[in-house]
């Protein structure tokens, strides 16, 4: 019967870890036994969840509702990049595209750089455009011209989505096979696999639904999805499964170890032991993604933006998420 | 992990960080065997050594050039449809060659091998489109009686087909005739093409005998050999129509023939020669009113042969060479600043682990940059941007040993076996995340498009580097430092308090 016991206990966790002291966080390390500072993530696993569901909605929301400022490569069509010599107004240089009759919009980058956006063009209509605009707003240097069918604007999206789901399935599988040897076997490496997916998926949502607000909301061009986008996507999917992993491996340690813990302290241990460690690899990576946005060219601000985003996202999901949602499943499927 | 911490993968480690920086400081090693000033242009950069040519390979939005993705269509029927892919690559590959482009890269791809991708640095969107686009297929026609024609170059005349084009010719070359003055196409026929142009200048000299130079009767047009480019049966079957055959016997105007539409006619004829004897040998020359130019751009475009399905163009990206440079600097300078912040931040929290980390975190940088040479992988943006993330990755193997480091010494370890026990633990959790990485990086290597290509690639040999660079140099590195006392002091290992040793 331990087990119906534990379910009915759903209500009382906080009292499962009884030394529970959070004024001694910052206390210096307690001396000379090892001994971890303890929260009671678990505890209050129900605030986390919510904290998450606070963000992700109004994204999905927005998703849905909204769809995403798509960039060239997705939306298909004609961009030049230029620069022009002479200093150019805003206005001038959209009544010079206006009158192009190409379906344009201009971008001011900075100074006198532009982007222009229209229509999928033939090299030999771009050789217009440019010489035209070259007429009405002055010399310019074309920087890059970028042609996008349909046909491969819409491939772009889907080997996106494809990489997306592949790269769950597999993590899913490895994660399961990996953890088939904690006590309850594959059932339970489908739980430590499940619960990693389960965060994982939170990233992506928290990901592509801030940008989807930022892009289509707010109307900020920083929002825009395009490949380089959804490459932050799936290296976030790697970073926040990586945090994850290094939680759930000590979870099965601990649970080799410590056999006198009950699953919900052991979790909340290997939280604990290992929060100090994502913590500080996160913020290395931060560090350096906030290098990139600050001295990177313009190109890579969005994208650093989105790693920046969603790895502090994974690193909040893994120590919020995952373990506590692995407790929570363990309880509605216990095992042993 | 005795292993790892043995001499002979002491040996492997060192040898390899030797290979590593000579082939980084490729460059550099060049100048110093041959004498050469160590900054400034040299001759014969990128070095050689043997048969290895050793730089940092650049994609487009790096170096500046051209992409485009072709469409194929118009598969000749009853053929493999991955060998025409193939042979339409060569073609390619030939005519591009006329470009001189370092390393054009063009790869087959789509489902059905119906794409074809060009990469091509340093050239303009324009040039690429007309030299890859150009249509110079050779036709060799002659003449059959048709009292319905009343224009193009023989009245009461259409060309039929001779089964004889510009595929049956092995090498065209311009040249300047024996008189001096003008320019020609010496072309040599293939065996086939030899045996059937030689079959040809037979019938025709027969067809209207006697000598072309005296009698009047002999220059008939069934004893001429026309040459066409592109002319297909469509245009033969116009042929009663004046208007029509006004335009197609236009001289040839390659412009207008790569840029055109079922719709539009362009000017096909290149030369109406007359046959003066049979021609045997294989070989020909075909004269007319070249210019150097106009010659040697036939000559390119026989000898780079016809495309056997027709190219139609899915998408163009241009990226301008300052650009390019531009977007290198600015990543170099993210890459270096991140990387200096990452070992600034090592040093402070971790102390001599820290610092130690950091020494191993530039073999990792050196590694991985030769691997790049070596492969060669292209780098492109995003690939370097995989590369910083890597970076990343290869702190967070050092940094969950030096926690868990840190765990044991609290639990009352010594410092030397607080060490190995710290990677010994650490290890599966360092394992199975890496390997999680890897994986997303071999699916998204597969399946991405190809800028995120470039990204699984970067990112997964970093993933790979910074596990030998953490488990085995950082762990021997390590081993080595606590052989000397002075440095297991907490101190300088960045414990609060630990049992003496």
């Amino acid at each position: 019967m331990p087990d119906l016991s534990d379910v009915s206990a759903t209500e009382q966790t906080a009292d499962i870890v009884p030394e529970v002291k959070p004024k001694e966080e910052p206390v210096p390390e307690p001396r000379p036994e090892p001994k971890v500072r303890r929260l009671n993530i678990i505890g209050r696993r129900n605030v986390f969840f919510a904290v998450s569901l606070l963000i992700i909605i109004p994204g999905i929301i927005s998703m849905v509702s909204r769809g995403f400022l798509l960039g060239i490569d997705f939306a298909g069509g004609t961009e030049f990049t230029v620069t022009f010599a002479g200093n150019p107004s805003v206005a001038q240089v959209e009544s010079a595209v206006a009158a192009e009759n190409i379906n344009g919009s201009v971008i001011q980058t900075g100074g006198s750089g532009y982007i222009i956006r229209a229509l999928p063009l033939t090299p030999a209509q771009q050789k217009v455009v440019e010489d035209d605009l070259t007429r009405r707003v002055g010399p310019m240097t074309v920087q890059q011209v970028l042609e996008v069918g349909g046909t491969i604007a819409g491939e772009t999206i889907e080997f996106a989505l494809l990489a997306v789901v592949l790269a769950s399935v597999a993590i899913l599988f490895l994660l399961a096979i990996r953890f088939r040897n904690v006590p309850g076997g594959w059932r339970a490496g489908f739980q430590f696999g499940g619960s990693a997916l389960a965060a994982l998926l939170h990233d992506v949502f928290l990901l592509t639904g801030i940008f989807s607000i930022m892009g289509k909301v707010l109307g900020w061009r920083i929002g825009e999805i395009d490949s380089l986008f959804v490459t932050a996507v799936l290296t976030v999917v790697g970073f926040s499964v990586h945090d994850t992993i290094v939680v759930f491996d000590r979870v099965r340690e601990n649970l080799r170890v410590s056999q006198r813990l009950s699953f919900e302290q052991v979790v909340n241990l290997s939280i604990m032991q290992t929060a100090a460690r994502s913590v500080i690899t996160s913020f290395t990576v931060v560090l350096v993604l906030a290098a990139i946005l600050i001295a990177g060219g313009a190109t890579l601000k969005g994208f650093a933006l989105a790693l920046l985003i969603g790895i502090v996202s994974g690193t909040y999901s893994s120590i919020f998420n995952a373990a506590p949602l692995l407790v929570v499943w363990r309880r509605l499927q216990p095992l042993r | 992990m005795q292993l790892v911490l043995s001499w002979p993968v002491r040996l492997i480690v060192v040898v390899l960080l030797v290979f590593s920086l000579f082939v980084d400081g490729a460059g550099y090693v060049y100048r110093i065997a041959n004498h050469y000033p160590l900054t400034g242009n040299v001759p014969g950069l990128p070095p050689n050594f043997g048969s290895w040519q050793l730089y940092i390979h650049r994609g487009l939005d790096l170096a500046g050039g051209t992409h485009i993705d072709y469409q194929l269509t118009n598969f000749p029927a009853g053929q493999s449809r991955a060998d025409v892919q193939q042979r339409t690559i060569q073609v390619i590959n030939k005519r591009v060659n006329a470009l001189n482009v370092s390393e054009p890269e063009i790869r087959g791809a789509g489902s059905n091998y119906d794409r074809i991708t060009v990469d091509l640095a340093g050239v303009t969107a324009d040039q690429a489109q007309k030299t890859i686009g150009a249509v110079s297929k050779l036709v060799y026609t002659k003449w059959v009686a048709d009292a319905k024609v009343t224009n193009g170059p023989e009245p009461g005349y259409k060309p039929a087909f001779t089964g004889l084009t510009g595929d049956d010719i092995q090498s065209a070359a311009a040249q300047i005739d024996q008189s001096g003055l003008n320019w020609v196409v010496n072309i040599s026929f293939t065996q086939h093409g030899g045996n059937v142009f030689d079959t040809l200048t037979r019938d025709n000299v027969a067809a209207c005998p006697g000598d072309p130079n005296t009698t009047a009767t002999a220059n008939c047009p069934l004893r001429h050999l026309t040459i066409w480019l592109d002319l297909t049966q469509k245009d033969i079957d116009n042929w009663e129509d004046p208007a029509y055959v006004g335009k197609i016997s236009q001289p040839y105007d390659t412009a207008c023939l790569s840029a055109q539409t079922p719709n539009t006619l362009c000017g096909k004829f290149l030369t109406d020669p007359i046959t003066l004897q049979e021609i045997s040998g294989g070989n020909a020359t075909i004269s007319g009113n070249f210019t150097q130019a106009s010659a040697q751009d036939l000559a390119l475009g026989i000898n780079s042969g016809s495309l056997p399905v027709d190219l139609q163009v899915l998408d163009v990206t241009q990226v301008g060479s300052t650009l390019g440079a531009e977007s290198v600097k600015l990543s170099l300078a993210a890459g270096l600043l991140g990387l200096s912040i990452v070992v600034i931040f090592m040093v402070i929290y971790y102390r001599v682990p820290g610092l130690l980390a950091s020494i191993a975190l530039l073999f990792y940088a050196a590694a991985v940059l030769a691997i790049f040479k070596v492969v060669p992988v292209t780098l492109t943006l995003a690939g370097i941007t995989g590369f910083i993330l890597s970076v990343g990755m290869a702190v967070d193997a050092n940094v969950l040993i030096f926690e868990r480091f840190k765990e044991e010494v609290r639990a009352g370890r010594t410092i030397a076996a607080a060490v190995d026990a710290a990677v010994r633990r650490a290890w599966p959790a360092i394992r199975d995340s890496n390997s999680s990485t890897l994986i997303t990086c071999i699916i998204l290597g597969f399946v991405g498009p190809p800028q995120v290509k470039g990204f699984a690639i970067t990112l997964g040999i970093g993933v790979m580097a910074s596990l030998v660079s953490s488990i085995v140099v950082t762990h021997n590195l390590l081993a080595i430092v606590m052989t000397g006392s002075s440095f297991r002091r907490p101190v300088l290992m960045g414990v609060d308090r630990a049992r003496p040793v």
